[in-house]
């Protein structure tokens, strides 16, 4: 006949054990919580990563041209108001895309953005904005980013002004850019 | 004490031990949630690439700058989208090459309320 006297002491060394070990899985679950700070590195990459699209269409390809592709993109054959916007999606989308050893197709990585373009109405004193190309609408439950590029473009504005005899203007090119 | 049974002392301090361990674990779990915040914060704040850009089209600006009529509404607008659309103050003012100085050179302020960057830029 077994001795079976010990019974409650193996069960107590169970309970024991079982409790060592979920504190230990808490303890290492712990390291990972999940910060306001971290919430910001990948703003911040993602803010970068717009930001140098940007900036490389807003540099002329090579010397035989002294514009830019997206100084082209916004003047457009100077239509008022217009801008290549497919163009302008097609370069962009390319470039915030472009990854190591992946095909470029419409957004793999989730990557969806609203560009536009503001000006300044020279007759109203105001700033006025225009849209240039949106992949996906902005709903509101999006966590965007938002990058910006100068643009100097021969081109006519809503408000006339110096644009009207061809004079150049600044304009700021404005991208809500976001991930899901 | 004589006669009174204290063979759980033992028990009642290790109790207090853990207790005081376990609320002195959740305090440091209740900070955690804040790492980083101020960091992060101080770095999004920072107009880096804000600066950078207004610098560029600056320096863009400048090759017009000849003309003063075409110049000034390139001006004009960069004050104001800055104004409007950055909420900075920006101003700057080019100082154009001349036969005696073949260098441009562009004096660039910058002013967002919590940064302020001044500039003096001149060209190679």
């Amino acid at each position: 006949m077994v001795n079976d006297s010990g019974q409650l002491y193996t069960i107590e060394g169970i309970a024991a054990a079982l409790i060592m070990l979920f504190t230990a899985y808490l303890v290492l679950s712990a390291t990972s919580v999940y910060t306001p700070g971290d919430t910001h590195i990948s703003d911040m990459q993602l803010e970068q990563l717009g930001t140098d699209a940007l900036r490389m269409m807003n540099t002329p390809v090579d010397n035989s041209t002294s514009k830019s592709p997206l100084q082209d993109l916004l003047y457009y054959n100077g239509f008022e108001g217009q801008f290549n916007g497919t163009g302008f999606n097609t370069i962009f989308l390319n470039y915030v895309n472009n990854v190591t050893g992946s095909e470029i197709d419409n957004a793999p990585n989730g990557l969806h953005y609203m560009a536009t373009v503001t000006y300044y109405d020279i007759a109203n004193k105001t700033t006025g904005t225009l849209p240039l190309y949106a992949n996906r609408n902005l709903t509101g439950g999006e966590h965007p980013v938002r990058v910006t590029e100068w643009v100097i473009v021969n081109k006519t504005f809503p408000g006339g002004g110096g644009g009207t005899d061809g004079k150049l203007r600044a304009v700021l090119v404005e991208v809500l850019l976001w991930r899901d | 004490m004589a006669g009174l049974n204290d063979d759980a002392q033992w028990i009642v301090l290790m109790g207090f031990v853990v207790s005081f361990s376990l609320f002195f674990l959740a305090m440091l779990l209740n900070q955690s949630t804040l790492v980083g915040q101020t960091t992060a914060e101080g770095v999004l704040d920072f107009p880096k690439n804000d600066i950078r850009d207004v610098k560029d089209v600056m320096i863009a600006s400048s090759q017009y700058s000849s003309d003063p009529s075409k110049f000034a509404i390139i001006q004009e607008d960069i004050t104001a989208l800055a104004l409007s659309r950055k909420g900075a103050v920006v101003t700057y003012t080019i100082i154009s090459a001349s036969p005696t100085d073949p260098h441009t050179h562009i004096s660039i302020h910058y002013n967002n309320g919590v940064t302020e960057y001044n500039e003096y830029w001149t060209s190679l």
